[in-house]
């Protein structure tokens, strides 16, 4: 209850921007389906999502998929038979993103999908953050920190944690990662690929087997920061995690901006992450799918793009704030 | 509870305590074949008043819709669970022949999500699955899935009955190796666009309905519901078919027989190798049956289909309907008002906009009641027959 006061305080702004955006809606009923909430961006997204539409009285019905693509898909018929004015989604994966898209605009219902797109953009309302750009200019940072500390001539050796590729989140922010590591393609052995799935245990199992393999790894960047605590798992009983200024520092980068990363840049232990804005994707979400509604549009298409930005730890003194995860942070969200 | 403290029958053998006394008529309808569908009956009609929606005619049709794949699956594990079995494996089949049409009939691959997967280039590439443009390519595909599926429970059904090993630990085995297998095909990834002629297979409409006057030019497609669909087709077919199997043939006896007692059976002649080994295979068929509807429904080869929760429903709905977990007893009719039951109860769940968590915790005391129930139904037979 008080977690929720507090990520309501936090949403308070982007609640009053939404606001005048879409003031003019009638009380609506949104389905809202979410796959699971396992991470810290799902958790806040979700917040800021029903949170403001309640706010704004509208009516929610949400819908928990439990990471099971069949059951949203029957979840989203259910909301669908249910009369429902529209539906916004985090799907399970890009693929049954575009199947329930398809099902939603057949039945002319108008459906926003969050931050995970679907595998084809063309179709419903699709607010995604541009990730390879994200992820490239956290990973520049990354770059130029590991190489200004190099020896000239000596190859660093990187890794990254995927994501999972059925996820064109996922594959955004590898060919992030790639175009950045390329620009100083001499500089580099070739990366080491960690596979995640999204998931923690199988980044486990995949991180320990690539460092006990490779045990001089010179830069480290994980395709979401909920992987933090794991790659710490495995780094710390080896010596590897060690904050900036120390012997021994790897360079450390990620992408999403939560708390966890918000706090590991301020102790040092990580360089850089890229951000997603997530008060700008809700908003989107739902005022792109409250127009819809208004309008009386049934298939709305549209791709809306959240530009991101990286923060690092040159520059946290002045965007600190621009980040979601800081400014849970700040209201003293990892203290729960 | 010792045998001493049992009650004797006529004869001085030890049976079971009664119930109470359940009167003679609750025991007839307790023991009818068609005692689910009158729960469902009662309980839908009990529900109509607090939850309009469920007369929709919309949620109507997504409650028939949810059922049929679920019910395909349900006939196979039926067989299983009657023969005194039980068949884990069926969910990783579902991934694994689910992977297999991805590959095969994909109609374009990415390298971009595939490269990696040990399948690129050599059942699936750019241009699409192995089996793209060839003439009568998804019936091709259809065999492969079920080819793959009746070699998994052929493993499964010689190594329950010529290893005499626990159905348990087989199948719990081919749910481990089996699910990893699939994923390592595609690396976890999901293949699609699979053909139109196959998606088909999943949700196409034979007969669609709408109710009331066209007053404008264009029926609103939510409005508009589907009545027949192949995947009703093929499910009743399925059904209807391993009915027939199970209640008028001979190896229908025999199942019954062998889960009934298998010394026994053996004694009296019956094949129970023979019948055990071809009971996995149906369960395996049924599940690659069901992987087609699964697939055709989600338009994408899916390794992880059937992960998670989906063997509680599978299992969940057999047993509701009144199968017996120890074996000798089982129909299909009830199999049928399981499934009608359990896909009715998610159905009201969502309907009465309950959390995730909370549904799978009341599908889990149903389970549990349906299991007691399936005790006291033994029990009252028992009684009878004494």
């Amino acid at each position: 209850m008080k977690r929720t006061s507090r990520l309501k305080a936090a949403l308070l702004g982007a609640t009053v921007a939404l606001g005048g955006l879409a003031g003019g809606a009638q009380a609506a009923t949104i389905c809202f389906a979410f796959q699971d909430l396992e991470t810290e961006f799902w958790v806040a997204g979700h917040q800021a999502i029903t949170s403001t539409l309640e706010e704004r009285g509208h009516t929610v019905i949400e819908r928990n998929a439990n990471e099971d693509a069949n059951r949203q898909f029957e979840q989203v018929r259910d909301c669908i038979a249910q009369g429902v004015d529209g539906i916004i989604i985090i799907p399970q994966d890009g693929e049954s993103a575009v199947t329930i898209v398809q099902e939603a605009q057949d039945n002319d219902v108008p459906i926003a999908v969050f931050n995970r797109p679907p595998s084809d953009l063309s179709r419903g309302i699709v607010v995604v953050a541009d990730n390879a750009t994200i992820a490239e200019q956290a990973v520049d940072f990354l770059v130029e920190e590991a190489l200004a500390d190099a020896p000239e001539g000596e190859k660093l050796q990187p890794l990254i944690v995927v994501g999972d590729l059925g996820d064109p989140n996922a594959v955004g922010r590898k060919d992030g990662f790639y175009n950045a590591i390329e620009k100083q393609a001499d500089r580099f052995e070739t990366p080491i690929e960690v596979a995640s799935e999204w998931d923690a245990a199988t980044a486990l199992a995949n991180l320990e087997a690539a460092v006990t393999a490779n045990p001089d790894i010179d830069l480290v960047f994980t395709s979401s920061d909920f992987l933090f605590p794991t790659i710490r798992s495995v780094f710390e009983p080896r010596g590897m995690w060690v904050p900036r200024g120390e012997e021994g520092h790897v360079i450390m980068g990620g992408l999403d901006g939560d708390a966890t990363a918000c706090q590991l840049i301020k102790d040092g232990y990580v360089d850089a992450t890229g951000v997603q804005d997530l008060y700008f994707e809700a908003e989107a979400s739902l005022d792109a799918i409250l127009s819809a509604i208004e309008d009386g549009e049934y298939a709305p298409n549209e791709v809306i793009e959240d530009p991101g930005f990286a923060l690092t730890s040159e520059n946290m003194a002045e965007r600190e704030m621009d980040m979601w995860g800081c400014v849970l942070l700040s209201e003293g969200f990892l203290d729960q | 509870m010792s045998v001493t403290s049992l009650q004797k029958d006529r004869r001085g053998r030890a049976r079971p305590p009664r119930f109470g006394s359940i009167p003679r008529k609750a025991g007839d309808l307790i023991l009818s074949d068609f005692f689910v569908l009158y729960l469902s009956l009662a309980y839908f009609l009990v529900l109509v008043p607090f939850l309009p929606t469920l007369t929709n005619p919309a949620n109507l049709s997504n409650l028939l819709s949810n059922m049929w794949p679920l019910l395909v699956v349900a006939v196979g594990q039926t067989f299983v669970l009657t023969v005194g079995g039980i068949d884990l494996s069926q969910g990783a089949v579902i991934g694994l022949t689910s992977a297999i049409a991805g590959a095969l009939l994909a109609t374009a691959g990415s390298a971009n999500v595939l490269s990696n997967a040990p399948i690129w280039g050599v059942l699936i590439g750019e241009e699409g699955g192995a089996l793209n443009g060839v003439p009568g390519a998804v019936w091709l595909g259809i065999a492969a899935m079920l080819l793959a599926g009746a070699l998994v429970g052929l493993l499964n059904g010689v190594s329950v009955a010529y290893l005499n090993m626990p159905p348990f630990m087989v199948t719990l085995v081919g749910l481990i190796a089996i699910g990893a297998f699939a994923i390592w095909l595609t690396q976890s990834e999901n293949i699609r666009p699979l053909p139109e002629a196959f998606i088909k297979l999943g949700k196409g409409d034979i007969v669609s309905l709408y109710l009331g006057p066209q007053d404008e030019p264009r029926i609103p497609r939510r409005q508009v519901y589907s009545f027949v669909t192949w995947p009703m087709l093929l499910a009743i077919s399925i059904a209807v078919a391993a009915h027939l199997l199970l209640s008028r043939t001979v190896f229908g006896r025999y199942v019954n027989a062998v889960g009934a007692n298998r010394k026994t059976a053996e004694i009296s002649g019956v094949p129970v190798r023979r019948v055990i080994v071809t009971v996995f295979v149906i369960s395996a068929l049924c599940a690659a049956a069901g992987s087609i509807l699964y697939s055709a429904r989600l338009e994408a080869g899916r390794p992880t289909l059937g992960e998670g929760a989906f063997l509680l429903d599978v299992i969940g709905a057999v047993v509701i309907g009144g199968t017996s977990l120890f074996g000798g007893r089982g129909k299909i009719i009830w199999t049928v008002f399981g499934v009608f039951f359990f896909v009715l109860l998610s159905n009201t769940l969502n309907l009465m906009n309950l959390s995730a968590f909370v549904i799978d915790m009341v599908k889990g005391a149903v389970i549990l009641a349906a299991a007691i129930l399936n005790v006291l139904r033994t029990r009252l037979i028992q009684e009878r027959t004494a």
